[in-house]
């Protein structure tokens, strides 16, 4: 009994035969896609540093916790009615910051850093510089 | 005696019965004004006759903490046209404060540092107490009551670092 030749038998060829032009098309894509990514990265080393607000309000920092790169600013403004520092032993000392003043600090190397305002100790932050 | 005893109880069921309803804005402002200079008076006295550096320095922030405070709490009753009614709670706190002074003036060195920082502690808790369970509750206008959530960790704070000092002074 001869069985009929199963149909897609002739097909798989053809397909087999498409495939060097679709990984053509595929790595051209891929290419393409690759080229504007490398400026973009290289950009991205050049950034330039930001400025990162804590705002001391209602007797806390906010953010208790902020994470920044090195090379980038933070600003402490106080929006309380009263006086208040950003302290980290040996690291850094706002000393004291009247309402409405501001302090900024530039962190010079990598770190966790943990703070308070001396004046009112329940008040702790933790900068984290990467 | 006799006399004063029965007068404070008066006072204190007149307060429970004017704030069977909690106190009004304008009472809780004049509360607020009361509370913060009765602390700055006391402050103003310590940084006299003190003897221990860190509890001048404790008072010297007393008057600017509460002093800040009470400016803001002016501002913002006169922007909002309410006028400080006095109250029973008002005056209690002007007599407990006076009392306290009148008891500090007659202390000296070590054992006034000691007696303020008692009365600092006490006194921070009770105005806690009171922000908490009487003023913020019954605040109705919604930037008296930012302004009492506002302030209130600093009350906290000044606790808290009033209760170290009296450690370190050899307390309870």
């Amino acid at each position: 009994m001869n069985h009929p030749q199963p149909s897609g038998r002739s097909a798989r060829p053809a397909s087999w035969r498409a495939l060097p032009l679709a990984a053509a098309i595929v790595f051209a894509a891929a290419a393409a896609l690759t080229l504007p990514i490398e400026p973009a990265g290289a950009q991205a080393k050049k950034r330039k540093p930001a400025t990162h607000t804590v705002v001391m309000e209602g007797t806390s920092f906010e953010p208790a916790a902020l994470t920044v790169t090195l090379g980038d600013t933070v600003e402490w403004v106080n929006r309380d009615f009263f006086p208040h520092t950003a302290t980290a032993g040996g690291v850094f000392d706002s000393a004291i910051i009247l309402a409405g003043k501001s302090w900024t600090y530039t962190p010079q190397k990598k770190g966790e850093i943990e703070y308070i305002c001396t004046l009112h100790p329940t008040m702790t932050g933790t900068l984290t510089v990467k | 005696m006799r006399t004063a005893v029965a007068l404070a109880i008066s006072l204190l069921t007149g307060a429970a019965v004017a704030y069977a309803q909690g106190p009004t804005d304008a009472q809780i402002a004049s509360i607020v004004v009361t509370a913060n200079q009765v602390d700055i008076d006391a402050g103003k006295l310590a940084r006299e006759k003190a003897s221990n550096p860190q509890v001048r320095k404790f008072a010297e922030q007393m008057i600017t903490d509460h002093t800040g405070v009470n400016k803001s709490a002016t501002e913002l009753v006169t922007k909002l046209g309410v006028t400080p009614q006095d109250n029973p709670t008002s005056q209690a706190l002007k007599a407990g404060g006076d009392k306290n002074l009148a008891k500090l003036r007659g202390l000296d060195s070590a054992a006034f540092d000691k007696a303020y920082i008692d009365h600092e502690v006490a006194y921070h808790q009770q105005v806690l107490d009171a922000v908490d369970q009487t003023l913020i509750p019954s605040a109705k206008n919604a930037e008296l009551k930012a302004l009492l959530v506002k302030v209130r960790p600093a009350f906290v704070a000044h606790l808290e670092h009033a209760k170290q000092l009296r450690a370190s002074l050899g307390g309870m």
